[in-house]
C-alpha cells in the first residue's frame, strides 16, 4: 500500500497520475471499446462539421482581407491553365491554307503548316493531362494547414490566432493520440493473429480471424481519424472474386479493410512490415510473393487463380493502376488482374481534400514523413462506393474489360478517366504516337479520308512493353517500387 | 497610347493621363500590382513581367508549371520535356524542344545551344507565344510578328548560317510526314523538293538555269509568310486571364 501514501511535494505527481488515468479511460471508453464492438458514437462526424464551419469562416476572412488590400486571391485552375483549340489537324491546316485552296490533286507542303504543330507542342508544354496528376490537388479554400496555403499574405491577426490554435491542437493533442492508437492497433493485430493462428483450421478460426482483423483495422481507422462513408454496401465483394479500386495512398487498404475482410497481395518485406505480414498470414490466407517471384507473371497469375477458385477464401484486393495517383483521375489499369476470369468487384474511393491531402507523392515524401503528415492533418474524409460486380463479356479481351471497369469507377467517383499509364510517372512514352500524327498529316496532304479503323496505339497506355514491371498492378506492400 | 480619365493603381486613384510605359514605372514605385503569390517571387517577377510581357499571375502559373516539369529543380533539362506524353505525339517535338535550349531565342544576341535552362530562359522562350495585348501600336505589332517569325526561322535553321538550305527544309518536311503508310520516302522527298522550288520561285523570281538557290534567308522567309496571320495562330490563350486593368 506504499504507493497510496503521497508525500506533500508530489502534488505534481498526483495530478499527472490522475490525468493519465483519465486520459486512458477516455481513450478506452470512447475509442477502443467502440472499435472492438464495431459501433460509433458519431464524435468524428460532429468534429468534421465543426471543422467545415471553421474553414468557411477562415476563407471568408481571407477574401475580405484580400479585397481590402485590393489584391487577388490565388485561385487554383482546376480546369487547366490554357484554352486549347478543339479543332482537329485537318481543320486547322485547311484554315492555314485559306479556304478554297485545293488539296486534292498534288500533295503540297505549306510552310505555314508548321504553325499548327508548333502551337500544339507549346500548349502541351504549358499544360497537359498527365503530369499534373502526379502532384497534389489544389484547394479552393484554406483549411488552416500551412502546407496548403497559397494566400498567406492575406492572413489577419484573428486568423493567425486560429491557425496557431489549430497547430497546437493538431501536434499537441491529436498527434500523440493518434500515434498511441496506431501502436495499439498494430500491437493487437500482431498478438491476436498469432494467437488465432494456433487454433486448428476450421470455421471457428476463420470467424475469429475475421473479427480480429476487423477490430484492428477499426482502431487504425480511428488512429487516422478517418471518416468514411460507404455507399451501396449490398455490392460488397464476395468470396471467389477480385476487388479492384483506384489508388491514391497506402491508406486505401485500411479504408477498405475496415468494412470487410480481404486477402492482400504483395511482396514480402523486411522490418516491421514483414513482421506484420507474417503475423497476418498465420490466421487468414494472404498472398505474399518473394521478390524474385513477382517478375514471373505465370506464377503470379496461377497463385491468384488458385486463391479465387477456392470459394471459402476471401476476395483478393488489387490496385490495378500500379502507382499512387492524386485522386483527380483514374489512369490505365494493368490487364493482368482482369485475365484471371473471375468476377470483378469495382470500388471507387474519393477523398475530400479539405481535411487533409491523402495523396502520397512518393518522389517528395518517404513513408514515415507521409504518415506524420497524415496524422497531423485534421482528418481523412472519404467516400467509398461499391459498384455492381462485372464479368468479362463474350468477345471482350482483358484490356477492354479493364477499360470498362475503369470507366465505371471514374464515373462513380467523379474522376477523370485517362488512357495514360500511371507508370509515366517514371518512364517515357512510346514513339508510336509520333508516327500516328505523322500518318495523319500525310493523309491530309494526300487528301484521303481518315481511316477510322486503325489500331489504337494507346493500347499500352503509352509505355514501352519492356518497361512494364508487372501486369498485376500495384500490390499491397510494393512500396519499394512506388 | 494615352487615355484621359481616372485610373487606378492599387487602391489609389489618380486623375490624369496614363500611358503604357508610365504604368510600369508607377507600379514599380508603389509596388502594388495584381497577385504576388510566392515569397521569393515579388521583385524578380516584376522584372520578368517587364521583360516578357506576361502578367504577374501568368508568371506565377508558369513558374509552378516549370517546377512541376523540372521536379522542383532549378533548371530544366531536355529529358524533362520528354516526360510530357502529349508532346511525344508531336512530329516536330525535337525541334520544339531544341528551340528552348537555343541561345538565339534568349534575346541576348548569343549563339549555340545550352544543356539546361533556368526559369528566366523558359519564360523568354514562352513569351514568343504570349497572347497579343490589345493596346499596341502598328510598329509594336510588326515587331512582335517579326520576333515570332524569327523564332520559327531559328527552328528550321539548325546550323545557324542565316539561311534555311534545302537539306534543312527537307528534314523538317520529313519529320512531319510519315515514313510508311500513305506516302513513301521518295514521295516525301519529292514534296520537299517541290516546296523548295516554289519558295525559290517566289523569292527569286525567274532564275537562270545554272543559278543555284542558296537557301531561304530571313527576308525571303518574311516575304513568304507575309499574308499569314501569325498573331492568332502562334499564341497560347490563358484561361481567366486577369489582366490588371489600370486604365479606366
Amino acid at each position: 500500500m506504499a504507493w497510496f501514501v503521497f508525500p506533500d511535494d508530489s502534488l505534481l505527481c498526483m495530478c499527472l497520475g490522475i490525468s493519465f488515468t483519465v486520459w486512458f479511460t477516455l481513450l478506452l471508453v470512447f475509442i477502443i471499446v467502440p472499435a472492438i464492438l464495431g459501433v460509433s458514437f458519431g464524435i468524428r462526424r460532429v468534429y468534421m462539421r465543426t471543422l467545415i464551419k471553421i474553414f468557411e469562416w477562415a476563407t471568408l476572412r481571407m477574401e475580405r482581407g484580400a479585397k481590402e488590400k485590393n489584391h487577388h486571391l490565388h485561385k487554383p485552375y482546376s480546369n487547366g491553365i490554357i484554352a486549347k483549340e478543339p479543332s482537329s489537324l485537318e481543320q486547322e491546316i485547311q484554315e492555314l491554307r485559306g479556304l478554297g485552296s485545293s488539296l486534292g490533286s498534288e500533295p503540297e507542303f505549306g510552310m505555314a503548316d508548321i504553325f499548327y504543330f508548333c502551337r500544339r507542342g507549346v500548349e502541351s508544354i504549358v499544360d497537359d493531362e498527365v503530369i499534373k496528376r502526379f502532384s497534389a490537388q489544389e484547394l479552393e479554400s484554406w483549411n488552416l494547414l500551412t502546407r496548403s496555403n497559397y494566400n498567406f499574405r492575406h492572413i489577419s491577426l484573428r486568423l493567425r490566432v486560429l491557425w496557431g490554435l489549430g497547430l497546437v491542437t493538431r501536434y499537441g493533442f491529436l498527434l500523440p493520440l493518434r500515434v498511441t492508437l496506431a501502436v495499439t492497433g498494430i500491437g493487437l493485430l500482431l498478438v491476436l493473429t498469432t494467437l488465432v493462428g494456433f487454433l486448428p483450421s476450421g470455421k471457428l478460426r476463420n470467424h475469429l480471424s475475421e473479427k480480429v482483423h476487423l477490430m484492428c483495422y477499426r482502431i487504425c481507422v480511428r488512429a487516422l481519424t478517418a471518416i468514411i462513408t460507404y455507399h451501396n454496401r449490398q455490392n460488397k465483394p464476395k468470396n471467389g472474386g477480385i476487388c479492384v479500386a483506384n489508388h491514391t495512398t497506402p491508406i486505401d487498404v485500411i479504408i477498405l479493410a475496415n468494412d470487410g475482410c480481404y486477402s492482400m497481395v504483395g511482396q514480402v518485406h523486411g522490418g516491421l512490415m514483414g513482421v506484420v505480414q507474417r503475423a497476418m498470414v498465420k490466421s487468414s490466407p494472404h498472398i505474399w510473393f518473394e521478390r524474385s517471384e513477382v517478375k514471373d507473371r505465370h506464377l503470379v497469375a496461377k497463385r491468384l487463380s488458385d486463391h479465387v477458385a477456392d470459394k471459402s477464401k476471401q476476395p483478393i484486393l488489387i490496385f490495378p493502376e500500379g502507382t499512387c495517383i492524386n485522386n483527380t483521375s483514374v489512369m490505365m489499369f494493368k490487364k493482368g488482374s482482369f485475365e484471371i476470369g473471375c468476377t470483378v468487384y469495382p470500388v471507387a474511393i474519393k477523398y475530400d481534400p479539405r481535411f487533409g491531402d491523402a495523396f502520397w507523392n512518393s518522389s517528395k515524401f518517404g513513408m514515415v514523413n507521409y504518415l506524420l503528415r497524415m496524422m497531423s492533418s485534421w482528418a481523412i474524409v472519404c467516400s467509398v462506393w461499391y459498384l455492381p460486380p462485372m464479368n468479362r463479356e463474350e468477345g471482350e479481351d482483358a484490356m477492354q474489360f479493364a477499360n470498362r471497369v475503369k470507366a465505371a469507377i471514374a464515373a462513380q467517383g467523379g474522376l477523370v478517366d485517362l488512357i495514360w499509364d500511371g507508370g509515366l510517372k517514371r518512364a517515357k512514352v512510346k514513339d508510336v504516337f509520333k508516327e500516328e500524327q505523322q500518318k495523319l498529316y500525310s493523309k491530309v496532304l494526300v487528301g484521303d479520308q481518315e481511316d477510322q479503323s486503325e489500331d489504337n496505339p494507346v493500347a499500352n497506355g503509352g509505355l514501352e512493353p519492356k518497361e512494364e514491371e508487372s501486369t498485376q498492378g500495384c500490390v499491397v506492400g510494393d512500396r519499394g517500387n512506388d | 497610347m494615352a487615355q484621359e480619365g481616372l485610373f487606378n493603381v492599387g487602391f489609389l486613384t489618380f486623375p490624369g493621363r496614363c500611358v503604357g510605359e508610365d504604368i510600369v514605372s508607377w507600379n514599380k514605385i508603389i509596388g502594388i500590382m495584381g497577385a504576388l503569390h510566392s515569397m521569393a517571387g515579388g521583385p524578380a517577377y516584376l522584372d520578368l513581367s517587364e521583360k516578357t510581357g506576361f502578367s504577374l499571375e501568368q508568371i506565377g502559373i508558369l513558374h509552378k508549371r516549370f517546377k512541376q516539369l523540372s521536379h522542383n529543380e532549378e533548371t530544366l533539362l531536355r529529358e524533362d520535356f520528354n516526360t510530357i506524353p502529349d508532346l511525344a505525339c508531336n512530329p516536330i517535338r525535337t525541334q520544339i524542344i531544341e528551340a528552348f535550349f537555343d541561345r538565339r531565342n534568349f534575346q541576348q544576341n548569343a549563339e549555340g545551344t545550352v544543356q539546361e535552362i533556368g526559369f528566366e530562359e523558359f519564360l523568354v522562350v514562352m513569351s514568343y507565344f504570349r497572347p497579343p495585348s490589345q493596346h499596341m501600336t502598328e510598329e509594336q505589332r510588326e515587331n512582335v510578328r517579326k520576333e515570332k517569325l524569327r523564332f520559327l526561322f531559328n527552328m528550321h535553321d539548325t546550323d545557324n548560317d542565316g539561311t534555311i538550305t534545302l537539306e534543312e527544309y527537307r528534314h523538317v518536311v520529313e519529320e512531319l510526314l510519315s515514313h510508311s503508310g500513305a506516302l513513301g520516302k521518295e514521295t516525301a522527298k519529292g514534296i520537299a523538293d517541290a516546296a523548295m522550288l516554289e519558295v525559290a520561285s517566289i523569292s527569286m523570281g525567274h532564275m537562270e538555269p545554272d543559278e543555284i538557290y542558296e537557301g531561304i534567308t530571313f527576308d525571303h522567309f518574311l516575304k513568304l509568310l507575309e499574308e499569314f496571320e501569325i498573331e492568332s495562330r502562334m499564341n497560347i490563350r490563358f484561361l481567366n486571364m486577369d489582366t490588371t486593368n489600370l486604365c479606366k
